[in-house]
């Protein structure tokens, strides 16, 4: 655990909620010192000047200090280069940040997940593609250490553009005589694909889709987000 | 705290703590002064509550507070039925009048959506919404929700709903206040009045 002061620190705001009577518990995600916890006081009172800087999705810098598990916010200062984003893209960024609350661990920098996080938010400014929700879910499992097998299979033979595979959590795909009905079922030209991050063709995306949603679901240890809840909605309008 | 109250002391500290921005430290001094120096205050702040909670219930077609079924806003001649402007909160829509700019009917959704919070569609009840819009009279809904993430996120969402009925859909907008000069205006709001700048009418 860090202690003293901390300055300057590019973050980005994941969520904030009431704390005491006129202050904020805020969530960040930080680049050298990954996710944490800060309080912001005084933050809800009405003319408080940060009101509108901690808001999500927009990189701000942080200054904070303390020790132990308190860490108060001292200062928050806009940054830009990011427009706000609005209608989908506002749901989508809801879902990283989701996930980045359920599976990052706090006070455990993970800088270049914080890259591919800031990146994807610029994307998503100029309109969400399916692609950049999962080269960002590629890149939380990789950093967080549930690396995906893509390549290689469980038996380390490399992977066959025309195979079919089990993928099996925590030991790679495993080779199928035939196409399974198993949601962890994929191709072989989909894991080749997913690993060189190429996701050009519809079919391929859409079986990297139904592999990373159960791999998310199997991390979040059967949570189910609120975001997928509301796609879920959303698409039944 | 160590300290031993009575416990109906105890109860009235703990009861008032449900205000919003007041704490245990809050709770206490208001006790306190209503007991010891404004006792009919007191008197009136618990029957006003009461009556309040029994008299008061949401408006059928506004869904803000009321006493009747329909309240005097919706009922009055004088607005304009065809356009609806929903808002979040009924301090929202009070601002909203203040402006004197309005001259439509309200919708008020008691609340936003807020996917980290577990706040979503289905809690904000929206049937009651597209039962207001289909009344054969509303031409156009103006969403005048917040411009938070939350706000951004409720009006998308009302938005896809209400489009898919082929009603007119229009958002308050956002930028530079009455009055502001660009030197105060804070970085973010300035960036986002550039990104959405619009044509000079001639």
């Amino acid at each position: 655990m860090h202690r003293g002061k901390v300055d300057g620190q590019p973050a980005y705001i994941l969520h904030t909620y009431p704390f005491r009577e006129t202050s904020l518990i805020v969530e960040a995600f930080s680049r050298d010192f990954g996710r944490v916890a800060l309080v912001a006081r005084g933050a809800r009172r009405p003319r408080s000047p940060i009101r509108g800087l901690l808001m999500a999705f927009q990189p701000v810098e942080l200054a904070w200090s303390g020790k132990g598990e308190v860490l108060t916010l001292m200062k928050a200062e806009w940054v830009g280069g990011q427009p706000l984003l609005g209608g989908h893209a506002l749901f989508c960024g809801y879902y990283l940040n989701e996930l980045l609350l359920n599976l990052l661990p706090r006070e455990d920098a993970h800088e270049r997940l914080f890259l591919a996080y800031a990146q994807t938010l610029r994307r998503f400014a100029e309109g969400v593609q399916e692609a950049d929700l999962r080269r960002f879910e590629k890149a939380l499992l990789q950093e967080l250490g549930y690396g995906l097998w893509l390549t290689e299979d469980a038996d380390g033979k490399p992977v066959a553009e025309e195979g079919w595979y089990a993928y099996e959590i925590e030991r790679g795909p495993v080779r199928l005589a035939r196409q399974g009905q198993s949601p962890l079922c994929i191709s072989g030209r989909a894991l080749l694909a997913l690993a060189r991050d190429d996701f050009a063709e519809p079919r391929l995306l859409a079986e990297a889709k139904q592999l990373m949603r159960a791999l998310m679901a199997h991390y979040l240890g059967g949570e189910t987000l609120e975001t997928r809840r509301i796609f879920k909605e959303l698409q039944e309008l | 705290m160590s300290v031993h109250n009575p416990g109906s002391l105890d109860a009235l500290i703990d009861a008032l703590k449900c205000l919003p921005g007041v704490g245990p430290k809050s709770a206490q001094r208001m006790a306190y002064h209503l007991l010891q120096r404004d006792r009919k205050g007191a008197q009136k702040l618990g029957e006003a509550l009461l009556n309040a909670l029994t008299a008061l219930r949401h408006c059928a077609r506004c869904n803000t507070f009321t006493e009747a079924e329909v309240c005097e806003r919706c009922l009055s001649p004088k607005r304009d039925g065809k356009t609806l402007c929903v808002v979040e909160t009924p301090v929202d829509m009070n601002m909203m009048e203040q402006t004197l700019a309005f001259n439509g009917l309200y919708y008020v959704l008691m609340g936003r959506i807020s996917p980290l919070d577990g706040q979503g569609p289905t809690q904000l009840g929206l049937d009651k919404l597209l039962q207001r819009v289909d009344d054969g009279v509303v031409e156009e809904v103006i969403l005048a929700t917040n411009y938070t993430n939350e706000g951004e996120a409720t009006a998308h969402y009302l938005s896809e709903l209400l489009k898919a009925r082929g009603i007119k859909v229009s958002r308050i907008a956002r930028g530079i206040p009455v009055g502001g000069e660009l030197e105060y205006v804070d970085p973010g709001t300035l960036a986002q009045a550039l990104r959405e700048r619009r044509g000079v009418e001639r």
